[in-house]
C-alpha cells in the first residue's frame, strides 16, 4: 500500500506534461544555431537545475545566455552604409535596397520556478523571470494553479497568469525624442504584456492522456522593432522611416495535446494549435513528435513540426506601398509564409545516474530563410 | 477578431465535452500510470530546457506565441 501511494505521487506529479518532474537533476545544455547565408549565428549555454524539498516543494533555476551575431533584412540607405539604417530624409530611390544589416547582441536570462503541493496535492507554482541584452530588460512574473478534479486524479484543471514589464532602448529622430533621450539619442520606451491561459488534463486511458487549453495575451506600448524600417512616398520624394506597429495587441488561441504510448517502446506526441490576434494575423501549427526506446538506455526521437501564419494588416514588402499610414512594416514575420522544423534526438542513460543528449534541428521558412543547429546536453538525476 | 470568437466558441464547447466525457471514462489507478510518466510521453522527450530554447526560436521568427503556458519570460528577439 505505501509503495502505491509513492507511485501514486510520483506519476501525478510526472503526469501532466506543464508539472515537474518529481526527482533532482542539474542538466547542462549547449546549442548552436546557424542560418542560411550567413544570418544569424547564435551559441548558447544553458543550465536548469531542479530540487524537490520534501514532497511538498520543488524549485527548478535556469540560467540561459546567448551570444548572437549575424546580419539582419531591412530597407536602408545604401549610399550612406549599412549602419545608417534609419537615415530620414529624402533619398535617391535607387540608394534604397532591402538587405541583411550585420549586428550582434548577448542576451542572458535567469529563470525560477517555485512548486508548492498541497495536502490534496494540487500544485501552486510560481515564477520569475529575468531576461537582459544590450537593448533590452524583461522582468515576468507568472502564476499557475494546478487542481484535481478527481480523487484519481485522472482529471485536472489548471489556469495560469503572467505579467511582463519590458523596457526597448530606442535611437529617436527629430520629433520622435524625449526628455530621457538626451544627447545620446537613445530613449527608453516600455512594453505591458499580459498573458493568461487555462487547460484541463484527462487521462484517456493506461497509455494515453489528453489536454486542451486556451490562452490570451495582451501587449501594450512599443511594440514596433527599433531596428526596422519602411520606405515611405516611394513615387514622390522616398524617405526611410522607423517601422511603426500598432501600440496594443490582443491574441487569443486554443492548444489541444494528445500523447500516445503505441507500444512498449513507441510513444507519440501530437499536437494543434490555432492562434488568432487583432493584428489579422492567424496561424495553425501541428506539432507531431515519436520516440523510440531502442534499448534499455537509448532512446531515439523524431519531430515534425508545420507552421503558417497571415499577414498583418499593416505588412508590405513593397517599398512604393507606404505614404502616410500610421501604421507600417516591412518586418518579414508579419508576412504570410510557411515554416517547418525536422527534428531528431538521441538521449542515453548511463549507468550512473547521469543521460546524454543529442539532437539536430532543421527549421526552414521556405520564402526566408532556412537554419540548422545542433544541441548536445548531460543531465545528472539525484 | 470574429474569428478568434468562432474559434474559441468550438473550443469551449470541445472542452465541455471532454469534461462530460471524462466522467465515463475508465478510471486508471495511479499505481496503472508508469507508462504516462515516461518522459517519452512528454513533449521533447522532458528535456525542458531544449523545449524552451525551441520556443524561443519560434517566438523570434514567427507572428503567434501562446499555449505553452503563461511562463517563459521576454525578450527584444521579435
Amino acid at each position: 500500500m505505501q509503495l502505491k501511494t509513492t507511485l501514486s505521487l510520483l506519476t501525478c506529479t510526472l503526469l501532466v506534461g506543464s508539472v515537474l518532474q518529481a526527482e533532482d537533476y542539474v542538466s547542462v545544455q549547449y546549442v548552436y544555431y546557424n542560418e542560411d547565408d550567413g544570418r544569424t549565428t547564435i551559441h548558447t549555454p544553458a543550465m536548469e537545475v531542479s530540487k524537490d524539498f520534501g514532497v511538498d516543494y520543488n524549485l527548478n533555476i535556469s540560467v540561459v545566455h546567448d551570444a548572437l551575431s549575424g546580419a539582419s533584412p531591412i530597407w536602408y540607405d545604401s549610399s550612406s552604409g549599412a549602419t545608417a539604417t534609419l537615415n530620414e530624409g529624402t533619398l535617391y530611390k535607387d540608394d534604397i535596397v532591402y538587405a541583411d544589416v550585420p549586428y550582434d547582441d548577448k542576451r542572458t536570462a535567469l529563470g525560477m520556478m517555485l512548486t508548492t503541493r498541497f495536502a490534496s496535492r494540487d500544485e501552486l507554482r510560481v515564477g520569475l523571470n529575468y531576461s537582459d541584452e544590450n537593448d533590452y530588460t524583461s522582468r515576468e512574473l507568472s502564476a499557475e494553479y494546478l487542481h484535481y478534479l478527481d480523487s484519481s486524479k485522472n482529471r485536472s484543471l489548471s489556469a495560469g497568469v503572467s505579467y511582463q514589464n519590458n523596457d526597448v532602448s530606442v535611437y529617436c529622430f527629430e520629433e520622435s525624442c524625449d526628455a530621457s533621450s538626451g544627447a545620446s539619442g537613445v530613449m527608453t520606451q516600455r512594453v505591458d504584456v499580459w498573458s493568461a491561459e487555462i487547460g484541463i488534463t484527462q487521462v484517456i486511458d493506461v497509455t494515453s492522456l489528453l489536454k486542451a487549453s486556451l490562452f490570451y495575451g495582451n501587449e501594450s506600448g512599443y511594440l514596433s522593432n527599433p531596428y526596422m524600417s519602411v520606405v515611405r512616398y516611394y513615387n514622390a520624394s522616398a524617405r526611410l522611416t522607423p517601422e511603426h506597429k500598432p501600440e496594443r495587441r490582443t491574441a487569443y488561441g486554443m492548444l489541444l495535446q494528445y500523447s500516445k504510448a503505441l507500444s512498449e517502446r513507441l510513444s507519440a506526441n501530437m499536437s494543434y494549435r490555432l492562434y488568432d490576434d487583432d493584428w489579422d494575423i492567424t496561424s495553425h501549427t501541428i506539432h507531431t513528435e515519436l520516440y523510440y526506446e531502442w534499448t534499455q538506455h537509448l532512446t531515439l526521437g523524431a519531430g515534425l513540426r508545420y507552421y503558417v501564419q497571415s499577414e498583418a494588416s499593416f505588412y508590405s514588402s513593397r517599398k512604393d506601398y507606404f505614404t502616410n499610414e500610421t501604421d507600417a512594416s516591412s518586418d518579414r514575420r508579419m508576412s504570410r509564409f510557411d515554416a517547418y522544423n525536422l527534428m531528431l534526438s538521441g538521449t542515453y542513460d548511463l549507468q550512473n545516474n547521469t543521460s546524454v543528449n543529442m539532437g539536430m534541428n532543421y527549421y526552414d521558412q521556405p520564402d526566408h530563410f532556412s537554419a540548422v543547429y545542433y544541441t548536445v546536453g548531460l543531465t545528472y538525476r539525484f | 477578431m470574429l474569428r478568434a470568437v468562432r474559434s474559441m466558441r468550438y473550443i469551449v464547447i470541445l472542452l465541455g465535452m471532454l469534461l462530460l466525457t471524462g466522467c465515463s471514462m475508465k478510471t486508471v489507478q495511479p499505481w496503472e500510470k508508469g507508462t504516462l510518466a515516461k518522459k517519452s510521453m512528454q513533449r521533447g522527450g522532458g528535456n525542458t530546457l531544449m523545449v524552451k530554447f525551441t520556443h524561443h526560436i519560434y517566438f523570434s521568427k514567427e507572428a503567434s506565441k501562446g499555449g505553452g503556458g503563461v511562463a517563459g519570460g521576454g525578450c527584444g528577439c521579435n
